[in-house]
């Protein structure tokens, strides 16, 4: 039963486009739109969970990996005309490089210290990224990123070009993410994790070293992160600076605490109410920010913990525990 | 050769010298204890010995490997476990989980081969829960193994703790206060707990208010007072020593 609900839940996520395409023709390119948004948001999000939510260290530095992917994509694909399977590879590169060496001097900081460290980092990101005109043509942005091409060097090609394989493109790159997140959350890598995050002093007493698996979340969750930018910037064909500023990691907040953090079910609800719905909303404009602000206070007073709390109850109330 | 030695311990925080000039050597298959009054720097003793403060002066030897500069994930892997005073589990992991967190290190290094879950990776945590449910069961914890440690009473996580420390099969187990603020009944369990080790020939070194389970299961006592060392011997010499009974009741 429960097998059979969440493959027909696949089945419809992966049919998205021909469902749109039947159910809304007329809006079928804006609502493709938001869905690719909040496919890589989704993704985007559970790469900073692996931080937040699994080592418990309350990093504001990842729109700053989110733009050096982005911006090795940009530049890559435009200047050196790199095919898309090579810039994002080195976009994902790039941004585990920059996040490993920054990241151990960051978490020899206090909790606080660090927090504070990594707000550093992604202001400091965000004026290179305006001001470094030779390489990022600061507020002129980069334009003309090609779509992308899938396909290795000498063999067939296939041209991304449509919003539905846009779509896909996204879709498949959501679904690695949340193979690695899983993979990396559980069984021993994630009791390690959360060994770390709920009592560094008794990791160590386990003979786990917690700076070493702080640092492998924070490089991994940049990795991805940096990989989510390069998508990006193939997407809309452009990348300016503001893609990087602090206001992305308020929507990252969001997404994660309010949708439950630590939490892949939890993780991706929230990156669909809080991408998708302020969209749909905005069908009503005057009461979106009503509507919006109204189920931001709702989640917090009465769910802390994040929707993920409140459907972890609603399935156990129906399993009659 | 002892199996571990300190030798001329220093530790000062801001004025106050919390170990001062302390020398101790515990010989394999010993069960020693260490006491003293509040404050007398046993607690922080135990921080230099397993990584956790960086002594001022002086030296740890562990099987005559320096251990002062080494980090608490390192002490523990070369067989050195430890309890905390302040009763420390992860809350939100299970009682097994909880134990098995302390075998996995030492079982493998590889960090990042973990992602693949391979026969021989698979066939280590089947032992590593095998073993895990022994020490529960061991320490009465046997229905608990699924229940989040937070969960648990005072005196189950306590158990949990020192079942944890055991889990890696330590050759030395440092013990801060195991008897500590729980029931008579515990305080039995815990003591027959340490002296069934000890049978079984591992090295303990007590840290222990409780006069009753130190004198009963020591076979020395070494006793500080103030960061230093005031007399060490066996549990019938300290009862009577001067110097002692000075420092517990002269004041
Ligand atoms: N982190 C620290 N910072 C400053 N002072 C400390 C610190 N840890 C311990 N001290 C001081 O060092 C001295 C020794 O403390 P310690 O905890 O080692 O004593 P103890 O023998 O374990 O006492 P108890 O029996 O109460 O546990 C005390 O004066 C204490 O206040
Ligand atoms: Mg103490």
């Amino acid at each position: 039963m429960r097998r059979a609900s969440a493959l027909a839940f696949i089945v419809m996520v992966v049919a998205a486009p021909w469902l749109v395409a039947a159910a809304v023709p007329r809006q079928q390119r804006y609502v493709l739109h938001v869905l690719i948004f909040t496919v890589l948001f989704a993704a985007l999000a559970l790469s900073y969970d692996l931080v937040v939510g699994h080592v418990g260290s309350l990093s504001l530095a990842h729109p700053a990996f989110f733009g050096v992917g982005a911006y090795a994509a940009a530049i890559l694909a435009t200047r050196a005309r790199w095919p898309f399977l090579a810039d994002l590879l080195a976009a994902v590169l790039a941004a585990a490089v920059v996040a490993a060496l920054v990241g151990v001097p960051l978490f020899r900081l206090t909790e606080h210290a660090f927090a504070v460290g990594t707000l550093g980092l992604a202001l400091v990101a965000s004026i290179v990224a305006n001001n470094w005109v030779e390489v990022t043509r600061g507020p002129l942005c980069i334009t003309g990123i090609p779509k992308p091409v899938l396909g290795l060097p000498g063999g067939p090609t296939l041209a991304v070009t449509t919003l539905p394989g846009y779509y896909w493109l996204a879709l498949a790159a959501l679904a690695a993410v949340v193979l690695l997140y899983r993979r990396l959350t559980t069984f021993r890598l994630g009791r390690a994790f959360h060994a770390v995050r709920d009592n560094e002093p008794l990791a160590g007493a386990a003979g786990i070293d917690p700076l070493k698996y702080r640092l492998l979340a924070f490089t991994i969750g940049a990795a991805l992160a940096g990989g989510v930018g390069a998508l990006y910037v193939h997407y809309l064909s452009v990348m300016c600076p503001e893609e990087m500023t602090v206001a992305l990691t308020v929507n990252l907040l969001v997404i994660v605490f309010l949708g439950g953090v630590g939490s892949l079910r939890g993780v991706l609800v929230g990156a669909v109410l809080f991408t998708a719905l302020p969209e749909v909303l905005r069908l009503a404009p005057t009461w979106r920010l009503v509507i919006y602000g109204g189920l931001l206070l709702l989640v917090v007073v009465r769910s802390p913990e994040g929707i993920e709390s409140l459907l972890r109850r609603a399935s156990g109330a129906r399993a009659g525990r | 050769m002892a199996l571990l030695e300190v030798r001329g311990l220093v530790k000062r925080f801001l004025g106050v010298t919390a170990v001062d000039q302390v020398d101790l050597a515990v010989e394999p298959g010993e069960l020693v204890s260490l006491i003293g009054p509040n404050g007398s720097g046993k607690t922080t003793l135990f921080n230099c010995v397993t990584g956790y403060l960086a002594a001022d002066h002086g030296r740890v030897l562990f099987r005559g490997r320096d251990l002062t500069h080494v980090a608490p994930h390192r002490v523990a892997r070369l067989g050195v476990a430890r309890t905390f005073q302040q009763v420390s589990v992860f809350p939100r992991l299970s009682a097994l989980e909880n134990l098995l967190v302390f075998l996995q290190q030492h079982q493998e290094e590889h960090t990042l081969a973990r992602l693949i879950r391979t026969p021989r990776l698979r066939r280590l945590e089947v032992e590593a829960v095998e073993r895990a449910r022994r020490l529960l069961d061991l320490v009465g914890l046997t229905d608990k193994a699924d229940a989040a440690a937070g969960s648990l009473s005072y005196g189950q996580r306590k158990l949990l703790a020192f079942a944890a420390a055991l889990m890696p099969d330590p050759d030395l187990l440092l013990l801060d206060e195991p008897a500590a603020a729980v029931n008579p009944t515990m305080i039995n369990q815990m003591k027959s707990h340490i002296l069934a080790l000890h049978r079984q020939g591992k090295t303990v070194l007590l840290v222990e208010h409780n006069m009753e389970v130190v004198m009963d299961i020591s076979q020395r006592v070494v006793v500080l007072d103030h960061g230093q060392k005031i007399a060490e011997g066996s549990p019938d010499a300290i009862r009577r020593d001067a110097r002692v009974i000075e420092a517990y009741f002269g004041r």
